[in-house]
């Protein structure tokens, strides 16, 4: 029995984005929905069908195409992205001294907020977790009956130090009499920094992780007046973004899906100008008419040497449905998007090369597979 | 009070782009929008915390407890 055409394989990938309402969203590729059609997953079929390609490619932001992957693990690569890539963070603050004016729990969550960067990435993996004893009652009635709160060591914590102090300038206050009010103008260390963080490493961490400073050197951390004091001890360990948001590699990781737009009847002249303007620049086009135009298509015959509308670019639509709130133009055009092409753009907040983390989402992902796997085996024993 | 480390959004690291901001702003105010596409803020979510910030903290700083120890201090020698 012959498949369905590729006609009809395109027709069943497409969203229908209508006036009102979207259609057709749910995908229908697996077994048992078409009868006679063997819809059963193939690695051949799909080591062949899923490409990527990169649009934009740097080491803060990355944007590719996806194309031939079904949305459940495109969606599974794209919360892993958010929450579940460990990196390092600033979480235990000892406060020896802190005299400034922002109070000890603010600068603490201030001071976790802080993306650090180890010099050598690979060493986070030598990294062990930490394990801390979680302060609500509820929580703690849930642990395991063998849990160990972990003791930090030099595998799995790094310390950072900060001190920093304000003062006048030596012709600050003469300064001050004069009328300059501009705090750097008078004071030495009125403004702390994240650079000024140091790191203290213990062990092998020098060797293992090189240095770890903050990627963004000038965070304002706190500001102070003469004679206010930091004096504080920091431990960082490894974690993930469904424990704090601050552990999340990503500012924002997202997709969307590629839009289409079909053009079911000519639109002509005047009125092609204005379907141009309902889209964003570069998206629809404007041709004339050819004489082979005007004899394939009888919706052209007669209009050879007017200007027709062209789609050229579906990338950058934002699927504003601006055209389908015009009555010349509604029956004219169908808007969708393709289901299984998803146009991902990650932003790194710099611990992590952009591109390299999507790599590192599919680890994770293969890693839950396989412990899937393992406790299914389990199952059938 | 201050400049909060990240948007509270999407996560984004603004609080080093403040001083700039300030800097690039502080001759003509009306000038925000260029400014805030020169620091690369993009999505209005990052876009607002700049620009609405207010550092009420310069405020609160002109109340320095420590500066008047260092005074006592002084006259005790
Ligand atoms: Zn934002």
């Amino acid at each position: 029995m012959p498949g369905p055409s590729q006609k009809e394989l395109d027709r069943r990938k497409r969203v229908g984005v209508n006036k009102h309402t979207v259609s057709n969203v749910s995908s229908t590729d697996f077994p048992g929905h078409y009868p006679g059609e063997d819809h059963s997953f193939n690695i051949n079929q799909f080591i062949k069908n899923c490409t990527i390609q990169f649009h934009q490619r740097s080491p803060s932001q990355s944007v590719f195409s996806l194309i031939g992957i079904d949305t459940s693990i495109a969606n599974a690569l794209r919360r892993i992205l958010l929450s579940e890539i460990p990196t390092l963070a600033i979480e235990d603050v000892f406060v020896y001294n802190n005299t400034s004016i922002i109070a000890d729990e603010v600068l603490a969550h201030r001071l976790g907020l802080i993306p650090l960067r180890i010099a050598n990435a690979e060493g986070l993996k030598s990294m062990q977790w930490y394990f801390k004893r979680p302060s609500d009652e509820a929580e703690q009635a849930e642990l395991p009956e063998n849990f160990q709160e972990s003791i930090p060591t030099a595998d799995n914590c790094v310390v950072l130090t900060l001190k920093a102090s304000c003062s006048w300038r030596n012709d600050g206050k003469k300064r001050w009499e004069q009328g300059e009010r501009e705090p750097t103008r008078l004071y030495e260390g009125s403004n702390v920094y994240a650079h000024q963080l140091e790191f203290d490493g213990h062990g092998r961490q020098p060797d293992v992780l090189g240095n770890v400073e903050p990627v963004n050197p000038d965070i304002l951390v706190a500001k102070m007046r003469p004679g206010q004091i930091l004096d504080l001890r920091l431990h960082c360990y490894k974690g993930i973004g469904k424990d704090h948001a601050k552990f999340s590699p990503v500012a924002t990781a997202s997709y969307r899906l590629l839009p289409t737009i079909d053009i079911l009847q000519p639109i002509l002249g005047q009125e092609a100008r204005k379907f141009a303007r309902c889209f964003p620049k570069g998206v629809i086009g404007i041709e004339t008419v050819s004489g082979a135009d005007a004899n394939r298509d009888s919706g052209y015959a007669g209009h050879e040497g007017e200007e027709k509308a062209v789609v050229k670019d579906t990338f950058n639509d934002t699927v504003s449905r601006e055209c389908l709130r015009h009555d010349e133009f509604k029956d004219k055009v169908r808007l969708g998007r393709v289901r299984d092409h998803f146009i991902f753009s990650v932003e790194s907040t710099g611990q992590f090369e952009s591109a390299e983390l999507f790599v590192e989402a599919a680890k994770v992902l293969k890693g839950k597979c396989a412990r899937f796997r393992g406790n299914l085996q389990q199952l059938i024993r | 009070m201050i400049i909060p480390v990240r948007c509270f959004t999407c996560g984004k690291v603004i609080a080093d782009l403040y001083e700039r901001f300030m800097e690039l702003t502080a001759d003509q105010p009306e000038t925000d929008g260029p400014a805030m596409n020169e620091l690369g803020l993009k999505r209005y979510c990052c876009r607002r915390m700049i620009m609405t910030h207010v550092d009420l903290i310069e405020k609160l700083l002109h109340y320095n407890p420590a500066e008047r120890d260092m005074s006592k201090k002084a006259m005790n020698h």
